[in-house]
């Protein structure tokens, strides 16, 4: 299937390459060693409108389309994989369900705040007991007159630092059991009895905030319940399939820094009187990387025109997701056994990005969860 | 037909008087500005000076319309320098001549050019009918001493008047007339790395300079020494580029070194093939070795 | 104060960095990915500033080969802040010099009518002569000024600041002008993802030299064309595994060509 990007999507490449340039490859060392949360980036990106990608004109965005969005995340990920998930995370985990399942009164509420940047988003779906597995979701929102009230803790919640918004999954219909029971909610940050704890300190995208969560008889209006009860995980799953593309996207991204970075360096580097790019040996691992990275990029953009195209994409979206994850880690240790020894040094930044492209195997759902959703396609 | 020569405000066109006289024809210069540089402007090999009056508080430019009238009625080759008021004249004679301009002129004849393009990687010849209007670089001053008088015109500037002058607070720099250059691009890291460049420079009894990302987007060096067709366009004995990739825009304010040498880490870098010496590899290590071997 | 028209003059042209250079010193700029660069930004950015405060019109007039109207063309420079473009595409233009270049821009301003200032960036990046706005100038009978950082619009006239060898001259300007920027008069952003999409509902009119009645000007006939590079400079690649002995060899090189003899180096 050929597939042509339109003058936009190309422009948004150039114009995002453009801004990540100037804007962000200068502070990327810094905040990956430092575990630094980027946060003057912040009115940055909204500048350029990326906090609102997936947001309606109406409502302050772009309305961009998927494949724009995944180019976004694409181009700030090849300079620095904390950018890259942080608008991720931002705009396909909490933006994009109160786009698609929220009420007027709530689009109306939060929507143009996440546009300009006023409030960042975060996605609470993982406990300590349920990762990939929602069912044993043990985080409870009892109804009470016009609230529920929240209690149990999530983990690795991404932007949970800085976050102002959250939609959180929790167990509101408690009789209910398994995934039918779960509910979708909008909490905001500084509602009583919500607590953000303290950040891990992660292997790689160290400047992003990744906490957990904890609920003490945290009170949300029952304007806040984000579709209908017992909706919650129909909700999850359809915000995973666009964020697996969106991960899948940002792996392609951190990837092809690193194809890049090895590119100059094999060309820069002389061994035996010779720039080692004249080299057989180099010369197969770049061409290797390339086509592992075509062929991401290209899985990620069919997965992104089907959501586009509001077509089905779970299938596609985890197909890219898996590849593009381990596509990553592969792409990134090439460009690290290319440099040699100083690839291994934070000289080089190659190193962080074999950091940051580990986690893009794990994340909004694992390399196994993937093969899981894909084989079950094709065994039912 | 005449070739012309113009002068505006500024005794240093030289070099245009020079080629001038090489193309056979008579010479005319045509000068805004005081009295004095129309005097200076009768030097040897020019045949007349047309003098349109001193510049008061008017730019340079006001005169465009009339330096063009004034061509117009014998038209040849025109030729002017590199200087703001200068392109606006001689942008004026094209426009009024309908003559192609020609910048980065090699050889000048009666009727066909050749000049430098793609910044100095490859030249071009053509042939012209017609006039030719042509941007060089002036050269020294000139300074009267030749056989022509200078015939006022009265002539009526636009409306262009300059209302105030915020001179510079420091000089500004004089790379046109070093005998060495040495100039930093952006393979250099970062800003406190500039001493490293400094010390080249100082070893080599050099001028420092740059290439424009560095005077202008990062502010590392003053805006008057960074090199390029839109910069400082010189050509010293030796020019020393050091992380600098050479493309056209830089080279085009270099090309007339007489030997121009290169530290940079690209060994494809497009200033490789435009270089009398290369060195490849990483300028921190190189340029403090070539201090060194200079010290 | 009426100011209806305010024209920026672009180009579509390839960017030079991506040119890549052959051993025997051919230029190839077929990978080199055509954009409006950041000197035309700068004009278009101020412009937009200008047409803004005064509620002008900010048209947007290119020159060029047939690749400067296709709509990704059009659309980087409409995403950049101008309400419409105007662009001349001819194979005849493809290799215009400034007095055609120029002449194809005096034409379209010409049917625009009402136009009070025509803007240029610095320099063309492809070709860099920076002539163009000068001889619009004078095809179009006006005033030119280059090296501006400033404009101030009045009724009538425009206060400029402009960079000169001596300092910051200040200028007044009776309007129409032509004025080119410096490159820092205004600070380059990446065009935003609403000016993105919205640039392609923006008109454009697209005209060839037939359209406008244009005789073009004698530029000249190629007679020869030849290669420089490695066979003008003498391409001496200096081994550097040794970087003292590399910095030695060179020194005694520049020594022996009497480039290190004057000035006290000797």
């Amino acid at each position: 299937m050929p597939f042509q990007l339109t003058d936009e999507q190309l422009l948004t490449r150039d114009a995002v390459r453009q801004f990540a340039e100037a804007e962000i490859a200068p502070i990327a060392a810094e905040i990956d060693r430092d575990h630094r949360p980027p946060l003057e980036s912040i009115p940055k990106l909204a500048e350029l409108g990326l906090l609102g990608l997936v947001i309606p004109e109406e409502y302050g965005g772009t309305g961009a389309d998927s494949v724009s969005f995944a180019i976004a995340i694409e181009e700030l990920s090849r300079v620095c994989g904390t950018h890259g998930v942080l608008v991720e995370a931002h705009s396909s985990l909490c933006t994009w369900p109160i786009v698609h399942h929220g009420n007027a009164e709530q689009k109306q509420k939060y929507l143009p705040a996440l546009a300009s940047g006023e409030a960042i988003g975060a996605f609470g779906l993982t406990e300590p007991g349920a990762g990939s597995d929602a069912a044993h979701t043990a985080t409870t929102a009892q109804r009470d007159g016009d609230d529920f009230v929240l209690n149990g803790q999530k983990i690795f919640i991404t932007n949970g630092g800085f976050a102002k918004t959250f939609v959180v999954i929790a167990r509101s219909l408690l009789d209910v059991p398994g995934v039918k029971g779960l509910s979708a909610f909008i909490v905001e940050r500084d509602t009583p009895g919500f607590q953000v704890l303290e950040p891990e300190r992660k292997m790689g995208i160290r400047g992003s905030s990744t906490t957990p969560l904890a609920f003490s008889d945290c009170r949300v209006p029952a304007a806040n319940l984000l579709g209908r009860e017992g909706e919650g995980f129909k909700i999850a799953m359809q915000t995973l399939d666009g964020g697996r593309t969106g991960i899948a996207a940002q792996a392609v991204g951190i990837a092809q820094g690193a194809f890049e970075a090895a590119c100059a360096y094999a060309k820069e580097r002389v061994q035996f009187g010779q720039p080692i790019a004249a080299l057989q040996a180099i010369q197969w691992m770049i061409a290797d990387m390339a086509v592992d990275l075509e062929a991401g990029r290209a899985l990620v953009y069919q997965a992104a025109d089907l959501e586009s195209r509001q077509e089905p994409h779970s299938q596609a979206s985890a197909m890219a997701k898996l590849f593009c994850g381990e596509m990553a880690t592969r792409v990134t240790g090439k460009a690290i056994q290319i440099h040699g020894g100083v690839g291994y040094t934070e000289a080089y930044p190659v190193e962080r990005m074999y950091r940051d492209a580990k986690i893009t195997e794990i994340y909004e759902g694992t390399s196994e969860i993937q093969r899981l959703v894909i084989a079950r396609q094709y065994l039912r | 037909m005449s070739t012309y020569v113009l002068v505006a405000g500024d005794p240093g066109v030289a070099a245009l008087v020079e080629a001038a006289v090489e193309l056979g024809a008579p010479v005319t210069a045509v000068v805004v500005g005081d009295e004095s540089l129309a005097r200076a402007a009768a030097a040897p090999g020019v045949d007349r000076v047309v003098w349109l009056g001193a510049v008061g508080d008017h730019a340079v430019e006001a005169f465009a319309a009339a330096v063009a009238q004034q061509v117009a009625a014998d038209p040849g080759v025109v030729l002017a320098g590199r200087k703001a008021g200068e392109r606006a004249l001689l942008g004026a004679v094209a426009a009024t001549l309908a003559a192609p301009v020609v910048t980065a002129p090699l050889k000048i004849a009666a009727q066909q050019v050749t000049r430098s393009v793609a910044g100095g990687l490859a030249t071009e010849t053509r042939s012209y009918a017609g006039p030719v209007a042509i941007v060089l670089d002036g050269g020294a001053p000139l300074a009267g001493g030749g056989p022509a008088a200078v015939e006022p015109v009265a002539a009526q500037p636009a409306a262009v008047t300059v209302t105030g002058l915020r001179p510079n607070p420091a000089p500004p720099a004089d790379l046109g007339s070093a005998e060495r250059v040495v100039a930093v691009g952006r393979g250099l890291k970062a800003k406190q790395d500039l001493p490293i460049i400094e010390a080249l420079a100082a070893a080599l009894k050099a001028e420092l300079a740059c290439s424009r990302p560095v005077a202008e987007g990062l502010d590392w060096v003053a805006r008057d020494r960074y090199v390029g067709v839109s910069g400082q366009q010189i050509s010293p004995r030796l020019y020393l580029a050091v992380g600098i990739s050479g493309q056209l825009q830089h080279m085009g304010g270099c090309r007339g070194s007489d030997l121009i040498v290169a530290i940079n880490n690209d060994p494809e870098a497009p200033i490789v093939a435009q270089s009398d010496y290369v060195l490849t590899g990483d300028l921190y290590a190189l340029a403090p070795a070539l201090t060194a071997a200079l010290a | 104060m009426n100011i209806v028209n305010i024209v920026v003059a672009y180009k579509y042209a390839p960017d030079p960095q991506e040119a890549t250079v052959s051993s025997d010193g051919t230029v190839d700029f077929s990978r080199a990915k055509a954009v409006v660069s950041d000197y035309d930004a700068v004009a278009i950015g101020y412009g937009r500033r200008l047409a803004t405060a005064c509620g002008a019109t900010l048209v947007g007039v290119c020159v060029g080969g047939p690749q400067s109207a296709k709509p990704v063309a059009t659309k980087a420079a409409l995403s950049r802040g101008l309400d419409r473009v105007v662009v001349v595409a001819d194979d005849e233009l493809e290799t215009a010099g400034s007095t055609r270049t120029a002449q194809a821009i005096a034409a379209v301003v010409s049917q625009l009518g009402d136009v009070a200032l025509v803007l240029a960036g610095d320099s063309s990046m492809d070709v860099a002569a920076r002539m163009t706005p000068s001889v619009l100038a004078g095809l179009l009978g006006w005033p030119m000024l280059s090296d501006v950082e400033t404009v101030a619009l009045a009724d009538g006239s425009a206060a400029l600041e402009r960079l000169t060898p001596q300092g910051v001259q200040s200028i007044t300007v009776a309007l129409p002008a032509v004025v080119s920027l410096t490159s820092e008069a205004w600070p380059v952003k990446p065009p935003g993802m609403k000016d993105l999409l919205a640039a392609g509902k923006k008109p454009v009119e697209i005209k060839s030299v037939a359209d406008l009645g244009l005789t073009l000007a004698d530029e000249g006939t190629v007679v020869s064309r030849a290669k420089l590079g490695g066979s003008a400079r003498l391409g001496v690649v200096i081994d550097t595994s040794d970087p003292a002995a590399a910095a030695a060899t060179l020194v005694e090189a520049l020594r022996a060509a009497g480039a290190l003899s004057e000035g006290g180096l000797a």
